[in-house]
């Protein structure tokens, strides 16, 4: 089981009050990977369902943002590899 | 300064983390000043002004706080961010000749200005003290009175040397008989205000002393000529200044003009000084709601300060000449709810 990685990085350095800040964050792991079942139940008479696909994903990422001033960051997006938050300075 | 923390967690517990530093800045200062360097305090009163623009010539003998005016000092020891523009021009109000005068038991004698400025055709030329009198240590005199009184003062302020370098040049400069061109005069000017800006550091100053030189930002190859990074790295703020003149001008965009320019054509420690708007102003003429204009300004600024460059902390409203409030006191009401909004607050 490899690592996983990840960089953040902020549309300014600076803020004004009040500010809309936006937080991109892309990460990956090589482990994860999205796996998709799918399931077909014949019967004896050679009768089969339709097929159901079921999806998963092998050793999920969970991300959590934090900010040591207290500031509140809320996911706008999140694709699986770059999720964008934001929050007002 | 506040820092945000990203984790990733995989599902067997490995972990990765990514921090990402930021700057919480202070509001912008809304600032002023009032014609003929006047009394601002009655204009300013009930509103969010925290900053003030003054000029001084280095010729007058009373340059720190100025003649009859304690009511700077007052405003100083409130707390207001002072920019001071401490001027080589002689603003004719007293003799052009040579001064002789004595400060703290030492006599220093100051030729008279020699050189013109602002050679507008068809207008009489002001009178400077000349960047090569002060290459030759004639106006340390005018130096040394003016950080004694300054001294007094128990304060410190952004010293701003020149009003505007590109208005004082436009037209070519003569010093001693000797005519130069716009490009000569910037590069003697840049020579003069590092002289200028040493002289002072290489002595004791008010905590809180700071230096910027003027520009009014309206030409471009000017603006990059008279900011390199060796003078630069001696000075705290850029500075220029922001009117509207036409009726198709739009804050943002006048604002931003000199911004545009600095941001292509400055070096890493010119973009690093915060910019001090030592004036601004809208002309009743042309854009006679004056009120609804200045109302625009406040979004202008902080939508500047968000985008990349430097960042513009101080915007002193110049009510005078292009600036002049009419009616005044809509012009003054309307400083009043900007400076009352983001990012002056």
């Amino acid at each position: 089981m490899a690592a996983p990685t990840v960089t953040a990085s902020l549309n300014a350095a600076t803020y004004s009050p009040g500010d809309q800040m936006t937080l991109t964050v892309t990460y990956s792991d090589p482990d994860t990977r999205p796996l998709t079942v799918t399931v077909v139940v014949t019967d004896a008479q050679g009768n089969s369902s339709a097929p159901v696909r079921v999806t998963a994903v092998i050793d999920p990422l969970t991300l959590t943002v934090t900010d040591d001033s207290g500031r509140t960051w809320t996911r706008v997006s999140d694709n699986g590899s770059v999720a964008v938050y934001r929050a007002v300075a | 300064m506040p820092r945000v923390t990203v984790t990733v967690r995989d599902n067997g517990g490995r972990t990765a983390t990514a921090t990402a530093d930021y700057v919480l800045a202070p509001p912008v200062l809304g600032g002023y000043y009032l014609a003929g360097n006047a009394d601002p305090t009655a204009d300013m009163a009930g509103g969010n002004f925290r900053s003030l623009t003054q000029y001084r010539s280095l010729a007058d003998g009373f340059t720190f706080p100025g003649y009859n005016k304690p009511w700077l000092l007052s405003l100083g020891r409130s707390g207001f961010a002072i920019n001071m523009v401490l001027e080589l021009k002689h603003y004719g109000v007293a003799t052009m000749a040579a001064q002789t005068f004595t400060v703290d038991g030492v006599s220093h004698t100051v030729p008279a200005p020699a050189m013109t400025i602002q050679q507008r055709p068809g207008t009489t030329w002001p009178r400077a003290y000349g960047y090569g009198q002060v290459l030759a240590g004639l106006c340390d005199g005018l130096f040394a009175r003016a950080l004694s009184q300054y001294r007094t003062m128990g304060f410190g302020v952004n010293i701003q040397l020149a009003s505007e370098l590109d208005t004082d040049h436009e037209f070519g400069t003569t010093e001693s008989g000797v005519s130069y061109g716009w490009a000569e005069s910037d590069a003697r000017a840049v020579q003069a205000m590092t002289y200028i800006v040493n002289w002072f550091r290489a002595r004791t100053l008010p905590a809180g002393t700071t230096f910027s030189v003027g520009s009014g930002g309206f030409d471009r190859a000017c603006f990059r000529r008279t900011h390199p990074e060796a003078l630069m790295a001696k000075l705290d703020f850029l500075q220029w200044n922001a009117y509207a003149t036409d009726p198709s001008h739009t804050a943002l965009a006048r604002f931003r003009r000199t911004k545009d320019w600095a941001v292509a054509d400055l070096g890493p420690v010119a973009l690093s000084r915060p910019v001090i708007i030592a004036e601004w102003g809208v002309r009743a003429a042309e854009i006679p709601d004056q009120a609804a204009w200045i109302a625009t300004v406040p979004a202008a600024v902080a939508q500047l300060n968000a985008e990349r460059g430097p960042r513009i902390v101080r915007t002193n409203y110049f009510n005078s000449s292009w600036g002049s409030l009419a009616p005044r006191t809509n012009g003054l009401a309307a400083l009043r709810a900007a400076y009352a909004t983001r990012p002056y607050v």
